[in-house]
C-alpha cells in the first residue's frame, strides 16, 4: 500500500508546486504594473554606449556621428511603432486559481485514462530477491538462470553454481551464456570431463548443431580427462561424418556402441543413427541431430501437456502444444489438444486463429 | 511508484504546454500582462515537470525496471551504469522525451529570460513555443510513451545496441538536441515577428544568442557523431555523407547562414524577411532531421529505430508546423519594413553572398539526401547518393565561400573598399601560396587538390588572424595601444575569429587526411607484420578479455615508427556482446603528433597451417586530429561569442580606410560562416 501513498503524495506536491509557480508569476505581474515597451531602453543603451566609446577615443568623430544618427533613427522608429502599452486588465483571482488548478486535474484525468495507475516499480534487484526467496520449482528457466547468476557472483570460487547456471541458461535457450558459465566452471575445475563435455555441447548448440573447432577442442579435452565420455565421442564422430570421412566416423560410432552397456537408453538412438548413415547418401547431419534431439523434444512436449492438464488456463501454452504436435507429426494428439483448446477459448477469436495456424505447422519430416 | 510519477509528470507537462499556448495567445489578444505571466509560468512548470519525468525514466534504466517496456527493449542488468543512464536516450521513446525536455527547457528560458523582448513579441513567441511543445509531447504521450508498462516483465532486457554503448554517443544526442531544438526558439521568435509585423534590430538581437547556442550545440553534436563514427565503426573514415549525417548538417548550414544574416538585420536593420525565412527554415530542417532519423525511412547505419506509423506522425508534425510557419511568412513578410541600404561592395553584401552560398549548399545536401528516397518511392529502385555527388556540388560551393571568407570581416558596413581589404590580406595570401608550393614540392604523392586545400586552410587561419591584427593595429601602433585595443576587443570578435580559424584548422585536417591517408590490410598470424605508411605493426599476441557485458579478443600489436623506434602498443579488440549477439570492433588509435595510426582487428580465421590468423587493417590518417579540433574551436568560438552579453548595437563604423581603423566597438556578431 505504501507505494501508492508515495505516488499520491508526489502527485500532490508536483501539482501544488506547478500551481504555486503559475500563481506567483501572475501575482508578480499584477503587482508589477504593465511592462512598457522594453525595446526603447535597448536603443537608449546603445546610444549611451556609442557616446561612451567616443569619449574613450575608440571611434572616430564622423563614425560616431553616423552611428549616433542611425541608432537615434531606430530609437524614434521603435517609439513610433510601439503600440499602446499593455495594461493590467482585471483577470479575476478565481479565474487564475482555476487555471492553475485545472492543469493538474486534467493531467490526472488523462493519466488515469491512459497510464498504468497503481503499477509499482519493479527494480531488477528486488525481483531477483523475490526469485531467490521463492521455491526453485516455481521459477522458469530464465528466472532460475538469473538467481544462479547472482549465486555465482557470491561464490566465484565454486564451480557447481556455474554448472547449474549453464543448465539453466541452456534451458532458457541461451547457449552462448551457458558456454560462458561453463568456461568459468572449468577455470575452477579444469579436470572435469563432464564440464568439458557440456561446454562442447553448449558451443555446438550455439553454432546451430555444427561441431565448431572450439566445440571439438572441448570434446577432446573431455576425452583426455575421461576416455569413455559418451557424448564427446558421439559428436566427434558425427563431426567426422559431416566432414565427409563417413567410414572413420562410422567406425568410431560402432566402437562407441560396443562400449555402451546393453541397458543404456542411448543405444537405440545410436543404432538408428548408424543404420541411417550406413544406408546411404542422405545428408547425415539431419538424422543424427534428429535421432539425438527427438526424444528430448518429445519429453518437453509431454511436460507441456502435463502442465496444461494441471493448469489449463494458459492460451500461449495450448498454442505451443498444438504446434509441437503438428511439428512432431502426431496428428491424433494434435487434434485432441486442438479440440480441447478450441472449446476452452471459443469466445476468443485471436486465440482460435493462432490455434488454427499452429495446427497447420509443417511436420519435421 | 517512481515510474508512474514520471508518467503522470509527462502528461502534466503536455497539459501545461496547452495552458502555456492558450494563456499566452489570449494575453496577446487582450493585451493582458497577468495572462502572459500565466503563460510564462506554465512554460517554466512544463519544463520542471518534464525534468521530473526524465529523471524517473533514468531511474527506471538505472535500476533495470524491465516492467517498463522501453527499458526492457533497450537495457540489460549487466550493462555498466553509464550506459544504463545513456540508455534513457538511446531508444526512440527516450530520445523523443529528451527532445521534449529540450523543447520545454528552451521554452522556460524564453519565458524566464526574455525580458528585453516587447510584451507582444514575447507572448506570441511563448505561445508558439508551447504549440511546438504540444505537438511533440502529444506524440510522446500517445504514440511513443517511454513509460508504457509490461504486465509480464521479462527476466532480462534486450540491451542497447552495443555500437551505441560508447561515451561519445552518450553525449552526442544531448548536444545535438540542444542544437536541433534550440532552433525552435528562433522559429517561435520568427512567428512572433511575423504576427507583430516587426523584425527590427532589437528582434534580431534576440535571435542571435539562441541561434548561437543552437549552432554551438549542433557543432559539438555533429563533431561527436563524426568522432564516434571514426573510432567506433572501424572504417577509418569520419564522414560518409550518410543521410542521417546530412540530416544534422542541414540545420547546421541554415543556422550558420542565420547567424550571419541576423548580424545584418541587427546592425543595419536590413534583410528582415530573409532572416525570418532562415529562422523558420532552421527548425524545419531540425524536424526533417528528426523525421529522417526517427522514422526509419532511411536504411543506414544510423537507422536504428524503424517504425512507419510513428514516421507518418512525425511527418505530419513537420508538415503542419512548417506549413503554417511558411504560410504565415507568405502572408505577412511582404508587408515588413525594409531596412538600411548598402552598396554592392560592403559588409552587408559579403554576408548576403555568404548566405546565398550557404543556402545553395544546403539545397545540394537536401537534394542528395532526399533524391534517393523519392526515387525509391516512385521508381521502386534503391540508389545511393554518395561522396562523388557531394564532391562535385557541395565542395566547389564551399571552396568559393571559404576563399572569400577572410575578406568579409575586413569590409566596412554600408560601403567598403574591396581593394583595401584585399591589400590587408597580403600576408595571408603569401603564406597560403608558400603552403601550396611547399606541399606540391614535398608531399608524396603529389596532389593539386591537396595543395589547394592546404593553401585554403592557411588562408583561412591567417586571414582570420589578420582581422584581429588589423583591429589592434599590430605592428603599427605603440605596444601600449595595441594591448589596450586587444583588451578592448569584444568577445564577439574573439568568437568570430576562433570560429573562422577553427574552420581553417578543419580544412587543413580534412584535406590532408583525405588526400594522403594510407591503408593496408593483411591476414596476420602471431609474430607477423603489416606495413602502413612507413610504420611497421607486429601482431604480438591475441588474448581473450572480458568486459562487464561482453567478451572480446584483444590483440596486442607493437607499432614501430619509420625511424625504427617503438611508436606505441596498439590494443584493438573484437567484442561479442552476448545480450544481443552483436559483434563490434574496438579500434586502437595511436596519436602521433596530429596524425593517427589506426588499427582494426578482424575476425579470427584458421590459416593454411591450422594456426589461427587475424585480418588486421592499419590506416595512417595524417592530421586526423585537426578534423575534430577545428570544429571544437568553432564551437568554442560560439560559446565565447555567447558570453558577450553586452547589448551593443552601433551602426556605421570605420568609414574609410584613411581613418584610424578603430577597434570595432560592437560585438561583431558571431560566428562562423563556413
Amino acid at each position: 500500500m505504501a507505494p501508492m501513498i508515495v505516488f499520491w503524495i508526489a502527485v500532490g506536491v508536483i501539482s501544488a508546486a506547478v500551481a504555486g509557480l503559475i500563481l506567483r508569476r501572475a501575482a508578480r505581474a499584477a503587482a508589477g504594473g504593465g511592462d512598457a515597451d522594453s525595446t526603447l531602453p535597448l536603443y537608449q543603451r546603445q546610444l549611451s554606449e556609442i557616446e561612451d566609446l567616443a569619449e574613450r577615443g575608440l571611434i572616430a568623430a564622423d563614425e560616431r556621428r553616423s552611428a549616433h544618427a542611425e541608432a537615434a533613427r531606430r530609437l524614434l522608429s521603435a517609439a513610433d511603432s510601439a503600440g499602446p502599452a499593455w495594461t493590467i486588465s482585471a483577470t479575476s483571482r478565481p479565474v487564475l486559481v482555476g487555471l492553475a488548478i485545472v492543469a493538474p486535474v486534467a493531467a490526472l484525468g488523462l493519466y488515469l485514462a491512459f497510464g498504468s495507475p497503481g503499477y509499482s516499480d519493479r527494480p531488477y534487484a528486488q525481483r531477483l530477491d523475490q526469485w531467490r526467496a521463492a521455491p526453485p520449482t516455481q521459477l522458469d528457466a530464465p528466472q532460475m538462470a538469473a538467481v544462479l547468476r547472482s549465486v555465482t557472483a557470491e561464490r566465484p570460487g565454486d564451480p557447481e553454481p556455474f554448472r547449474f547456471l549453464a543448465i539453466a541458461e541452456m534451458a532458457s535457450g541461451d547457449a552462448p551464456a551457458a558456454a560462458r558459465a561453463l568456461r568459468e566452471a572449468l577455470r575452477l575445475a579444469p579436470d572435469r570431463a563432464d564440464l568439458w563435455e557440456s561446454l562442447g555441447e553448449a558451443l555446438m548448440v550455439a553454432a546451430e548443431g555444427e561441431v565448431t573447432p572450439q566445440a571439438a577442442a572441448a570434446f577432446q579435452r573431455a576425452l583426455e580427462q575421461d576416455p569413455t565420455a559418451t557424448t564427446a565421442r558421439f559428436h566427434l564422430a558425427r563431426a567426422l561424418i559431416e566432414a565427409g570421412e563417413v567410414e572413420a566416423g562410422l567406425t568410431q560410432w560402432r566402437a562407441l556402441l560396443a562400449d555402451l552397456p546393453a541397458s543404456d537408453p542411448r543405444r537405440p538412438v545410436l543404432q538408428a543413427a548408424i543404420a541411417d548413415v550406413a544406408a546411404g547418401p542422405r545428408p547425415p547431419a539431419a538424422p543424427a541431430a534428429g535421432a539425438v534431439g527427438a526424444p528430448e523434444i518429445a519429453a518437453m512436449v509431454e511436460g507441456l501437456a502435463a502442465r496444461l492438464a494441471a493448469e489449463p488456463d494458459d492460451p500461449e501454452g495450448w498454442v505451443r502444444l498444438v504446434r509441437s504436435y503438428s511439428v512432431l507429426g502426431d496428428t491424433a494428439r494434435r487434434d485432441a489438444a486442438l479440440t480441447q483448446a478450441k472449446a476452452r477459448y471459443a469466445d476468443n477469436p485471436q486465440i482460435l486463429r493462432e490455434l488454427a495456424q499452429a495446427a497447420e505447422a509443417e511436420p519435421m519430416r | 511508484m517512481i515510474v508512474e510519477i514520471g508518467a503522470f509528470a509527462l502528461i502534466l507537462s503536455l497539459v501545461l504546454s496547452v495552458l502555456q499556448t492558450g494563456a499566452s495567445a489570449l494575453a496577446r489578444l487582450r493585451r493582458g500582462p497577468v495572462l502572459a505571466a500565466v503563460g510564462e509560468g506554465a512554460a517554466i512548470a512544463a519544463f520542471f515537470t518534464l525534468a521530473v519525468s526524465f529523471a524517473a525514466l533514468i531511474y527506471a534504466f538505472v535500476v533495470s525496471d524491465f516492467s517498463v517496456a522501453n527499458v526492457a527493449a533497450n537495457s540489460h542488468s549487466a550493462k555498466p551504469l553509464l550506459y544504463r543512464v545513456g540508455g534513457a536516450w538511446g531508444s526512440h521513446e527516450g530520445s523523443m522525451l529528451m527532445w521534449c525536455l529540450a523543447l520545454t527547457g528552451f521554452g522556460a528560458l524564453l519565458a524566464g529570460y526574455g525580458r528585453g523582448l516587447t510584451a507582444g513579441l514575447k507572448a506570441v513567441a511563448v505561445a508558439t513555443q508551447g504549440a511546438l511543445g504540444i505537438a511533440f509531447l502529444a506524440y510522446t504521450v500517445f504514440a511513443s510513451n517511454p513509460f508504457w508498462r509490461l504486465t509480464d516483465p521479462p527476466v532480462e532486457g534486450r540491451s542497447l545496441n552495443p555500437l551505441l554503448q560508447d561515451p561519445a554517443l552518450i553525449l552526442h544526442p544531448p548536444f545535438l538536441y540542444v542544437g536541433y531544438v534550440g532552433l525552435s526558439v528562433v522559429f517561435s521568435l520568427a512567428i512572433a515577428a511575423l504576427v507583430e509585423g516587426r523584425a527590427d534590430a532589437a528582434w534580431a538581437r534576440w535571435v542571435r544568442p539562441w541561434t548561437l547556442a543552437a549552432w554551438s550545440g549542433l557543432t559539438i553534436g555533429i563533431t561527436l557523431g563524426a568522432f564516434w563514427a571514426y573510432y567506433e565503426l572501424g572504417w577509418g573514415g569520419w564522414w560518409f555523407w550518410d543521410p542521417v549525417e546530412n540530416a544534422s548538417f542541414m540545420p547546421w548550414l541554415i543556422a550558420t547562414a542565420l547567424l550571419h544574416s541576423a548580424v545584418v538585420t541587427e546592425r543595419r536593420g536590413a534583410l528582415p524577411g530573409w532572416t525570418i525565412f532562415l529562422a523558420l527554415g532552421g527548425y524545419t530542417f531540425s524536424m526533417l532531421g528528426a523525421f529522417l532519423v526517427r522514422s526509419g525511412v532511411l536504411t543506414s547505419v544510423h537507422a536504428f529505430a524503424v517504425d512507419p506509423t510513428r514516421g507518418v506522425l512525425l511527418l505530419t508534425i513537420l508538415g503542419v508546423t512548417a506549413g503554417l510557419g511558411f504560410a504565415l511568412f507568405a502572408w505577412r513578410a511582404p508587408a515588413m519594413a525594409r531596412g538600411g541600404m548598402f552598396a554592392p561592395i560592403s559588409r552587408e553584401s559579403a554576408l548576403v553572398l555568404n548566405n546565398i552560398l550557404l543556402a545553395a549548399a544546403t539545397a545540394t545536401v537536401l537534394l542528395g539526401t532526399l533524391y534517393p528516397l523519392i526515387r525509391e518511392a516512385i521508381a521502386g529502385e534503391a540508389i545511393s547518393v554518395g561522396p562523388p555527388y557531394f564532391n562535385l556540388t557541395f565542395t566547389p560551393l564551399m571552396f568559393i565561400l571559404l576563399l572569400l571568407l577572410p575578406a568579409g570581416p575586413l569590409l566596412a558596413w554600408k560601403r567598403a573598399d574591396a581593394g583595401a581589404a584585399l591589400q590587408r590580406l597580403w600576408v595571408a595570401a603569401l603564406l597560403a601560396a608558400v603552403a601550396a608550393v611547399a606541399t606540391l614540392a614535398l608531399a608524396e604523392p603529389r596532389s593539386l587538390f591537396g595543395a589547394a586545400g592546404l593553401a585554403l586552410g592557411v588562408w583561412l587561419i591567417v586571414g582570420s588572424a589578420t582581422e584581429v591584427a588589423e583591429r589592434i593595429r599590430l605592428f603599427r601602433a605603440p605596444r601600449g595601444e595595441v594591448l589596450r585595443r586587444l583588451g578592448g576587443l569584444p568577445r564577439g570578435t574573439w568568437g568570430m575569429t576562433l570560429a573562422h580559424a577553427g574552420l581553417g584548422v578543419f580544412v587543413l585536417g580534412a584535406v590532408f587526411e583525405t588526400t594522403w591517408k594510407a591503408e593496408t590490410a593483411e591476414v596476420l598470424a602471431l609474430g607477423q607484420r603489416l606495413d602502413v605508411a612507413g610504420y611497421v605493426v607486429v601482431l604480438e599476441n591475441v588474448a581473450p578479455v572480458r568486459g562487464p557485458n561482453y567478451e572480446a579478443e584483444q590483440a596486442t600489436l607493437r607499432a614501430f615508427a619509420p625511424n625504427g623506434t617503438l611508436a606505441c602498443m596498439a590494443r584493438p579488440e573484437r567484442r561479442l556482446y552476448s545480450a544481443g549477439g552483436q559483434t563490434t570492433s574496438e579500434v586502437a588509435i595511436c596519436t602521433r603528433g596530429l596524425s593517427h595510426l589506426y588499427v582494426v582487428l578482424g575476425e579470427r580465421r584458421t590459416g593454411a597451417d591450422g594456426e589461427p590468423v587475424w585480418l588486421v587493417t592499419g590506416y595512417w590518417n595524417p592530421w586526423a586530429l585537426l578534423i575534430f579540433l577545428g570544429p571544437g574551436l568553432m564551437a568554442l568560438g560560439g560559446v565565447v561569442s555567447l558570453s558577450d552579453r553586452r547589448l551593443r548595437l552601433a551602426a556605421g563604423r570605420r568609414a574609410t580606410p584613411a581613418l584610424p581603423a578603430g577597434p570595432e566597438p560592437t560585438p561583431k556578431p558571431v560566428g562562423e560562416p563556413a
